[in-house]
């Protein structure tokens, strides 16, 4: 009997002591609490909001913090997984009982926060959700300016990019995974592209972790569009790239949905490849002086963390402008209450590195900020609409 | 491997379970933030999942790689009723159940029939269902593509905070699984789970039915998963095809059953608990990539010193249950007192077999036999090697169908019945090379034979029966000791025990007395003997001519799966074809 | 559902048949030690990118053509084979234990992955990727070929082995009964920790195959888990062939479901091919 309760001891010892590592103890300064896939299958691009978070939070602080106090950001790894995330954010709420909270990585994330701050009626400002007509909570705000209607939106934009050039495409081929964000996109480019008189010679769909692109590819090939639409998110786009090269095809016009930034941009069958964005590091988005510093700093640190492509783009500064509007409405209101700060924010336009955002439209949503960028010479560059090309980028045509 | 069902053992182990759930319930009104009760939540999550993987996997051995595949059903049927049919979300969880218990009974039936289909290929074929229910998931309406959204579901208002639904719904499925996995493991059904994943043949045979069994079992399984996924899918309130049919889950839940320890039904939960606990214990954010690795160390370490896993070492048994003698056993005389009947032998037919034939890849191990077995006497079938005397014993307990030729017994033709009704018609049989199950202690193998055999006892009974045959044949002892730890003359009378137990009428014995001294001859001789005299009729394969001799009312000799002899011993043996059928034509 | 030309079609089979030959080159060290050894390696497919990355950093940082760094992978994973063996032997680990220690091991090694190369995606950009051969109508581009090459050499090679040798013989004696087979005087410790060392030398050239055609990230060990285990399970365990036939199977009729109709189908269609012929002819590939 002895044995038994010795050892039953040493359990409740070992238990007690794995609930205490998670709890943190109360300070004085300001907390921002969120959490981040540090690891698992989406650790690639969390890394970006992990820096840029890193970088913003110093800044802030050196500029005397909010409302006077210091802020210490207090980020968890969920795992990639969102139902880690739904349960950590409570306990960064119910637990640690942070002051303020900040969205995940990814739009699965992103709606497990949701859910959690709507029950404690707290504040979310989000950077990277990808599914608008899915955010019913009143008081989440986005800073990946999609608008409230992408599918009907974005494909007009990039399909006007595409009529600017001296050859417009007359057949489009779309090829889509049918992950949840970028799905819906690609249908919504299908009857875009129907509406406006384009023929689509080829619509294919391919589950999300496929790996064999070959047959796609020379359906692809066989088809020989004019414009090559391709739904793809992280390194789908890459992966089927290198399938087409092995078969000697390069496609004429083609654009993927939400690239892996880094590879893309690298490599050199991608050349030409068209993806959304809204913000690159170049004039006139750099013209900015914050975005200007943000950068340089962006540079020096993704350089010395081993990222392979180290310049900002659309995912860093989706992140960095999701500490803007906090800050925007945390000093404007000189409040913490997360129900006062959701209302400013419902009625006053905030400046970022984006541009003036509003969240006066359906859902919170604003305008659809999203331009298109294209690979050049290994690097992203603003392509359209012309206001924001960088100086003397056009886009350039087969 | 599973211990015996002591009533008091029992009782204490079900007080002990539903205390522990009196406990939990308790947690939400105690104050703690409800983080605490969305990390339970998980805890009782992965719990359910563990355990009902057990309750097929771990019991019968069948191990399965497609649990996911019965999550991912609950869950969307829960999504899609829940959302676009808008049905409260508590009416979906027996409908989540269903469909699961839908799937897995389907599936079992189609591949529990399939003899080969064992070990990994079930394993495979499991796999092979989760890849195939996800992509149909991906492909239809039911999700095809964008992911189904319960944001707009209403939680059910269950204890004081908002998780607390969850906790509640949580802990109630988990408290039933757990209740439903120990139930098994103490009743009659886990009984013969455990026989099958120790010998599924033998099971058979014995009595044991086990494609009902299986599917059964499967069936628990699958609809506690289903229910799972259906609370689970509201939990996460957006439900997409990604993670959930794949490999993930199912190797998960293996795991966690591991680390906690696959004997015992309690192990599956354990496992569940810490494995989620560790997970939450390194999730800051400044070490995270770290906080992986420790956790792996983790595992590694508690494996590595806790072989039976954290139960098994939790249990350590100090000392062999039975402080049994070493070395030879000296069997004390029989303790059962032979019932000196006058039953002569009749000239009743037991079993008639008519024109039986039987071939393997071209092999033609009988070929047209006819016997017939009298109700009361000791018949015994000889012959060379090969000559067919094992088939024909296999074909009258049901090990495999004829191809031709009938076999009545009772009235009913044996070649079309399933080898466990045989069992249950009176007919057992005891194997050349003993095939006790070695999982379970030499008390437990009777006591099955008396629950699945033709006496068909419930478990208390069949303990008690099984208590009777250990004195017949000597083996209290070493009643509660392991099939392992026996000799090879006590494991040829506990093959004798295990079919006496099941009250036949008719007991095939297969060379019984092959590797035996002389004097264990004798005895078995007598014990043989006592069982007629009991009032069973013995059909007796053996080569030992004495023991032949001195036994037998009759005998029949094979030759080639033919029977070229019949009649009294002494008689029969002395015949030129007989003794150029053992010892080749010279000798005639 | 459209028929496609004899082009398409062609290419689509070929594609099947190296996605194929990669599945079966990562199942052949995986089938060999849960068939003979009585382990279920999960660490394999970590090793598996350990080596890939392994090669990206010689090739990239120091310079050498991704083929020789087999010369340095090889050598070293054996020795973490034998090591890993002899680990298991002394502890006694089961079958079951061996899951979970296995992937213990294989959290460890992404941790170390990622905290050495970050989460980031890398890729080998190589001489070879651009290399291709035209035969006929098809493209045949060279890392994929090298991966079939290496697939069919290394599993004939491995069947000779065990077919012809005595020491494979001796160790499949071993694998069937070892206590008999020590009675004949084979030495069974020794055979185990040779076999491991292949098996893990295997995760390493499927290492650098993985390499030459794929982009590398740490979570992506975990992709290959399901296919190439159901790839294992039917081509039976411990065969040798077993794992080219059922990866190039697998990768085939996928490859063609591909090209005739809704790529998603894909699965559906391999894994109830699967299904049916298991149904119809249990244990027989």
């Amino acid at each position: 009997m002895n044995g038994f309760v010795r050892r039953f001891a040493v359990c409740i010892i070992l238990l007690a002591g794995v609930f205490t590592i998670g709890a943190a103890p109360g300070d004085p300064p300001i907390r921002i609490g969120s959490t981040l896939a540090l690891t698992g299958p989406l650790a690639s691009t969390a890394l970006v909001h992990k820096l840029t978070g890193e970088i913003y939070v110093e800044g802030l602080n050196r500029r005397g913090g909010l409302l006077g106090r210091q802020v210490e950001w207090i980020v968890k790894d969920d795992q990639s997984k969102p139902e880690l995330a739904r349960t950590l954010y409570e306990q960064l709420i119910t637990v640690d009982k942070v002051d303020l909270l900040l969205g995940p990585y990814a739009t699965g994330a992103i709606l497990s926060a949701m859910g959690v701050a709507q029950r404690y009626n707290k504040l979310l400002v989000h950077h990277t959700f990808g599914i608008p007509s899915l955010a019913k909570y009143d008081a989440q705000f986005p800073t990946w300016s999609l608008g409230p209607d992408p599918a009907t939106t974005f494909p007009n934009t990039v399909l006007d990019a595409l009529a600017s050039t001296p050859k417009p495409p007359k057949t489009i081929a779309i090829v889509t995974s049918k992950f949840p964000s970028v799905h819906f996109m690609s249908l919504g480019a299908r009857e875009i592209a129907r509406k406006r008189g384009l023929q689509e010679i080829l619509f294919l769909e391919w589950e999300f972790g496929n790996r064999d692109f070959g047959a796609i590819a020379a359906r692809i090939k066989d088809a020989n569009p004019d414009f090559l639409w391709v739904g793809a998110i992280g390194l789908e786009g890459n992966q089927l790239l290198d399938a087409l090269k092995k078969i000697d095809y390069t496609p004429r016009y083609h654009f993927y949905m939400y690239p892996a930034p880094g590879p893309m941009a690298q490599a050199p069958e991608a050349k030409n490849a068209l993806a959304g964005t809204i913000f690159e590091q170049d004039p006139p988005f750099t013209d900015n002086p914050s975005a200007a510093e943000f950068s340089k700093i962006f540079n020096e640190r993704a350089t010395k963390a081993g990222l392979p492509y180290s310049r900002v783009e659309t995912q860093a500064a989706a992140s960095y402008t999701a500490w803007q509007v906090l800050e925007a409405a945390v000093t404007a209101t000189k409040s913490l209450d997360d129900k006062v700060l959701a209302e400013w924010l419902r009625t006053h336009r905030v400046d970022t590195i984006q541009g003036k955002l509003r969240f006066d439209g359906p859902s919170n949503y604003g305008d659809d900020l999203m331009r298109v960028k294209q690979v050049q010479n290994g690097r992203w560059v603003t392509v359209w609409p012309k206001a924001f090309a960088a100086p003397g980028a056009t886009l350039a045509t087969p | 491997m599973f211990c015996l069902s002591v009533p008091a053992k029992f009782n204490r182990d079900l007080a002990a379970i539903l205390f522990a759930g009196a406990l939990l319930a308790t947690i939400p009104f105690t104050g703690l933030p409800p983080f605490y009760e969305s990390f339970l939540y998980l805890v009782f999550l992965w719990t359910v999942l563990a355990t009902s993987w057990n309750i097929l996997s771990g019991y019968s051995g069948y191990f399965s790689f497609g649990h996911g595949a019965f999550f991912g059903a609950g869950m969307y049927t829960t999504a899609v009723l829940a959302s676009r049919f808008d049905v409260p979300f508590l009416w979906t969880l027996p409908a989540a159940a269903g469909v699961a218990v839908v799937l897995g009974a389907a599936l079992g039936a189609a591949v529990f029939r399939v003899r080969g289909i064992r070990g990994e290929l079930f394993a495979l074929v499991t796999l092979a269902f989760t890849f195939v229910v996800g992509t149909i998931v991906l492909n239809t309406p039911i999700d095809g593509g964008p992911g189904v959204y319960l944001s707009g579901v209403a939680v059910p208002k269950i204890g004081p905070s908002g998780v607390s639904a969850f906790f509640y719904m949580g802990l109630a499925l988990a408290l039933g699984t757990v209740l439903a996995a120990f139930g098994i493991f103490h009743s009659k059904f886990g009984s013969g789970l455990f026989a099958i994943h120790d010998d599924e043949d033998v099971a058979e045979v014995m009595g044991v039915p086990t494609l009902g069994y299986k599917i059964a079992a499967f069936s628990v399984s699958c609809s506690l998963a289903g229910a799972a996924g259906g609370i689970h899918a509201l939990f996460l309130s957006y439900v997409t095809a990604g993670d959930t049919f794949s490999i993930v889950v199912p190797l998960t839940v293996v795991l966690m059953s591991v680390l906690g320890g696959k004997r015992f039904w309690a192990g599956p939960a354990v496992g569940a608990a810490v494995i989620t606990a560790l997970l939450y214990a390194f999730t800051a954010g400044d070490h995270a990539v770290a906080g992986k690795a420790v956790f792996g160390a983790v595992l590694i370490a508690v494996i590595l010193f806790m072989p039976q896993g954290v139960l098994g070492w939790f249990f350590r048994r100090r000392r062999p249950l039975a402080k049994a003698a070493q070395g030879v056993v000296e069997l004390p005389p029989m303790a059962y007192s032979q019932k000196r009947s006058d039953r002569a032998v009749t000239s009743e037919p037991i079993l008639i077999a008519r024109g039986v034939r039987k071939a393997f890849r071209g092999v033609h191990a009988l070929d047209g036999v006819d016997i017939e077995i009298r109700r009361g006497e000791i018949l015994g079938l000889l012959g060379p090697n090969g000559s067919g005397k094992s088939t024909f014993i296999n074909l009258v307990s049901g090990h495999f169908p004829p191809d031709a030729g009938e076999m009545l017994f009772d009235g009913r033709d044996l070649a079309r019945c399933k080898a466990h009704r045989i069992a249950r018609g009176g007919i057992a049989r005891t194997y050349q090379i003993p095939r006790p199950f070695a999982g379970l202690m030499v008390r437990e193998n009777v006591a099955m034979a008396a629950m699945f055999g033709s006496a068909n006892l419930s478990r208390g009974a069949a303990m008690r029966e099984a208590q009777r045959w250990l004195d017949f044949t000597g083996l209290t002892p070493k009643a509660n000791t392991y099939p392992d730890d026996l000799n090879l003359h006590q494991r040829k009378f506990l093959e004798l025990a295990r079919a006496l137990a099941t009250s036949p009428q008719l007991v095939l014995l297969d060379e019984v007395l092959s590797g035996l001294t002389p004097t264990e001859i004798n005895e078995a001789v007598d014990l043989i003997r006592a069982i007629r005299d009991h009032g069973t009729t013995v059909v007796f394969v053996e080569h030992v001519m004495r023991a032949v001799i001195a036994l037998t009312d009759r005998i029949v000799v094979l030759n080639h799966g033919l029977v070229i002899a019949e009649g009294v011993a002494a008689d029969v043996m002395a015949r030129p074809e007989v003794v150029t059928a053992y010892l080749g034509s010279g000798h005639a | 559902m459209a028929l496609p030309n004899f082009a398409l079609l062609a290419q689509s089979i070929l594609s099947g048949i190296f996605t194929g030959a990669l599945y079966g080159l990562l199942g052949l060290g995986l089938s060999l030690s849960w068939g003979m050894l009585r382990q279920i390696n999960l660490a394999h497919f970590a090793l598996a990118f350990l080596g890939a990355y392994l090669c990206y950093q010689l090739s990239t940082v120091n310079g050498m053509d991704p083929l020789a760094t087999m010369l340095v992978i090889v050598p070293c994973f054996f020795a973490i084979g034998v090591a890993l063996q002899w680990i298991f032997a002394r502890f006694r680990i089961s079958a079951f234990n061996s899951l979970l220690v296995t992937f213990g091991l294989t959290v460890i090694v992404e941790s170390v992955i990622q905290s050495v190369w970050t989460a980031d995606f890398r890729r080998l950009a190589s001489g070879y990727s651009d290399m291709k051969f035209r035969v006929g109508v098809l493209y045949v581009p060279v890392p994929e070929l090298l991966t079939l090459m290496l697939s069919l050499t290394l599993s004939f090679a491995i069947w000779a082995a065990l077919r012809y040798t005595d020491l494979g013989r001796a160790m499949r004696a071993s694998a069937e009964d070892a206590p008999i087979a020590a009675a004949f005087g084979v030495n069974q410790k020794g055979l185990a920790l040779l076999l491991s060392g292949v098996c893990a030398a295997l995760a390493g050239v499927a290492g650098v195959c993985i390499a030459l055609s794929y982009t590398l990230a740490p979570a992506q060990i975990y992709t290959w888990i399901g296919v190439v285990f159901a790839v294992v399970m039917l081509g039976g365990l411990g065969r040798a062939l077993g794992p080219l036939i059922a990866g190039i199977l697998i990768g085939v009729s996928e490859s063609v479901t591909m090209a005739v109709t809704a790529p998603s189908w894909a699965p559906l269609v391999s894994f109830s091919l699967l299904i049916v012929v298991l149904l119809v002819r249990p244990g027989k590939v």
